[in-house]
């Protein structure tokens, strides 16, 4: 069975989408997504959609649901490398993708996401101290 | 006026992706930008994945519309599902679908230049979307859209999936093929399996009609064996009886009166014959027969024919030569019945032949050791045909040069049941014509059974040694004979009352009483009254049996020591023969009865009876 590769990065984990998904495949990367935030105790989640030449209402509605669980389950997660042409049609078909983090390239996306694990350990050092 | 360009038939889930990168590749091929690109891709996307999602399946169409600029891009998405019920509510924004957020149709509109819906409950849904080709583009005509076409041919997205799906159809296709060879078999060995029972019930038909006729058979053997002892009593009467008139024992007869009773006795004497021959046949079918092998000469045998059968020849153009066996070793087989059967050979051959030579051989077969008697005659011959045949029971050839001459017709299948008890066969080489040779062929020593009887008790065929019990006594004692008989008092037991009148005449000369009964009750009563000297004995009496009779006389005391001979037309075995030896002092069978042998017998019997008073 055909599956979206998840790679483990530290405490991040990467996806990178290069085919054209159909639904079911997207929902199974949905699963697979959340199951390895729990079992690699992943605080981040990069999601590199620059291959990707359509983004349709599905598959916009399935990155905010990831988006979503990953937050409940205690990790970021940051779109990386959307296509401009997606945006705008994104955008024209009304998904607003909101919660979701972007970034332009994996450079942003890494020093987001590494600020972001900074602020909750000094979050967390503070209330212990 | 339009262009079709190419269609896409969404099946299957991934169908939707197809058709998205479809859209894509033809937007790009008319010219639109990549932002059209995307948007005309993604409104594709979005409805056709409702036609998968809602109708289970439909197709993408894409089209050109118009000759002339400005040209539209078409893409009619169709399916023959349930419609769309609550379009008036999904165009308003007002309804969330659950996958989609309620985004499919509005987006995909926000994404065309014109977007037309046409749904009817329970019909099926058809969406045309429609955007203007770029300005910038040249217009589509026959000849471009034709390299177009080619070259999204050449695009064809064939990724593995695609193949595994036409796999997958493929198998499913050979997988129906299989069900449907598959029903054919299990249709055509139901068929089978019909025909099998049938054949069963056939083969169970078979079966009983086959122990019908096992049983019919049986039947038929035992109706003759039965018949046989019933015609028995009256043939025997009549030759007795006749047998009796021609000794004058009661009085002259005049020449006519002869010459009628000399009539009777033949007559009686066929019958007799026919009698023994069929109850031979029956004894053998029923299994009854016993081999009694001894060890003889060929030669021996020979002699014994001759001797026995130059009576029957009476005609001086007919010679019966027996050729002298040479090389022959010492036979072990039933001697009498192999008597039996050339005696029959020969005395068919005599009946049929009129003038020339009748042969009798005997060969050795050294390899398979055995030897074949042979019987040749110089007769009319038997017609191929008719060659099996005379080998069945009661066939009679029916030609002029056998007309004029009775059978049984018994003969020949009596020969062929004997040979088979040796363990022999029976041969036929004729030629109409020229002559017949009828030969048995025998093992030298039979082996099946060893012989188990001893010496003393002898075939019933064998006449005159019926009389061995009396036999005995004679030539034992020699007592005062007057005294003896002067007291005799004879009781005869036997339910024929011809059968008792025969007895009693044949004693008439003898100084004797005779008292007569004709059943066992009256003559138990009778000896224990009367205290007879002598009692004669029938075996095959209604209520109570010889045998019986002959239990009680010798349980009882009083009677026990009174002298009993067994008179009987009955065919007697070994075994019997054994039992009633201890008991009685002689058996006599009811054919052989002469006023001379049944005196010798009153007169032995009778002196040993004195005697041991």
């Amino acid at each position: 069975m055909e599956r979206i590769p998840i790679l483990k990065m530290g405490r991040v984990l990467l996806v990178t989408i290069q085919v054209d998904m159909h639904d079911r495949l997207a929902m199974t990367l949905q699963d697979d997504l959340t199951e390895r935030i729990v079992q690699d105790r992943a605080h981040g989640v990069l999601i590199d959609i620059s291959s990707l030449e359509i983004v349709d209402s599905f598959m916009g509605r399935m990155i905010a649901n990831i988006a979503g669980m990953a937050r409940v389950l205690d990790a970021e997660t940051v779109v990386v490398g959307m296509r401009p042409a997606v945006a705008i049609t994104l955008v024209e078909l009304g998904m607003t993708l909101s919660g979701v983090k972007t970034a332009l390239n994996m450079d942003t996306a890494m020093a987001m996401l590494m600020a972001s694990f900074a602020d909750k350990e000094h979050f967390n050092g503070g209330s212990q101290g | 006026m339009s262009y079709s360009i190419t269609t896409v038939t969404i099946q299957y889930e991934h169908d939707v992706v197809l058709a998205r990168q479809r859209a894509r590749q033809i937007a790009a091929l008319l010219g639109f930008d990549n932002q059209d690109q995307t948007r005309l891709a993604t409104a594709v996307s979005e409805l056709a994945r409702n036609a998968f999602a809602y109708a289970g399946a439909g197709k993408v169409e894409f089209q050109i519309e118009g000759r002339a600029a400005p040209q539209l891009f078409l893409v009619r998405i169709s399916d023959d599902g349930p419609g769309i019920a609550n379009l008036k509510e999904i165009l308003d924004g007002r309804y969330h679908s659950q996958t989609g957020m309620g985004l499919g149709i509005i987006g995909a509109r926000r994404l065309v230049d014109r977007c037309d819906i046409h749904s009817t409950s329970g019909q099926g849904t058809t969406i045309l979307l429609k955007k203007i080709l770029p300005r910038q583009a040249a217009p589509v005509t026959n000849l471009s859209l034709r390299s177009i076409v080619e070259r999204l041919a050449q695009q064809q997205p064939q990724g593995p999936l695609q193949e595994i799906q036409q796999q997958n159809q493929e198998l499913v296709r050979a997988l129906a093929e299989l069900r449907e060879r598959q029903d054919e078999l299990a249709h055509v060995n139901r068929e089978l399996e019909d025909t099998n029972c049938g054949v069963m019930a056939l083969y169970a038909e078979l079966d009983e009609k086959a122990s019908h006729l096992r049983r019919a058979d049986e039947m038929k053997s035992r109706f003759l064996s039965n018949m046989s002892h019933e015609f028995r009593t009256p043939v025997n009467s009549i030759l007795a009886l006749s047998a009796l008139l021609l000794e004058r024992a009661d009085g002259e007869l005049t020449g006519e009166q002869e010459k009628q009773v000399g009539f009777i006795r033949k007559g009686g004497e066929a019958l007799a014959e026919l009698v023994n021959d069929l109850l031979d046949l029956a004894k053998i079918e029923a299994g009854k027969v016993e081999i009694r092998s001894v060890e003889f000469e060929a030669s021996n045998l020979f002699s014994a024919l001759r001797g026995m059968l130059r009576p029957l020849l009476i005609s001086q153009t007919v010679r019966l030569v027996f050729d002298k066996p040479t090389g022959i070793p010492l036979l072990y087989a039933d001697e009498g019945k192999l008597s039996q059967i050339l005696r029959n050979f020969i005395s068919n051959a005599l009946k049929f032949t009129e003038r020339g030579v009748i042969r009798v051989t005997a060969t050795l077969n050294e390899a398979d050791q055995m030897v074949t008697f042979a019987v040749s005659d110089s007769g009319p011959g038997i017609a191929p045909e008719d060659q099996s045949r005379i080998f069945e029971e009661f066939v009679q050839l029916d030609n002029p040069a056998h007309r004029n001459i009775k059978g049984t017709g018994l003969g020949l299948p009596l020969c062929r049941q004997l040979a088979s008890l040796l363990d022999g066969t029976i041969g036929l080489v004729s030629a109409v014509g020229v002559g017949s040779t009828f030969s048995v062929t025998v093992p030298i020593y039979y082996t099946r059974r060893p012989p188990a009887v001893s010496a003393n008790h002898q075939d019933l065929s064998e006449p005159d040694e019926d009389l061995t019990g009396a036999g005995r006594y004679l030539s034992e004692q020699r007592p005062n004979k007057d005294e003896a008989i002067k007291r005799t008092r004879v009781l005869i037991i036997d339910d024929e009352p011809a059968a008792r009148y025969v007895i009693t005449r044949l004693l008439k000369d003898q100084p004797c009483q005779f008292d007569e009964v004709d059943n066992g009750a009256d003559g138990m009563r009778l000896m224990r009254e009367t205290q007879p000297n002598l009692v004669i004995l029938d075996l095959n009496m209604p209520d109570l049996s010889g045998y019986q009779v002959l239990d009680r006389i010798k349980a009882n005391p009083a009677t026990r020591d009174i002298p009993v001979v067994v008179v009987t037309s009955a065919v007697i075995t070994d075994q019997e023969r054994l039992q009633l030896e201890g008991q009685t002092c002689a058996i006599m069978n009811k054919s052989d009865l002469s006023p001379e042998c049944i005196g010798r017998l009153l007169g032995t019997v009778l002196h040993a009876n004195a005697e041991s008073q």
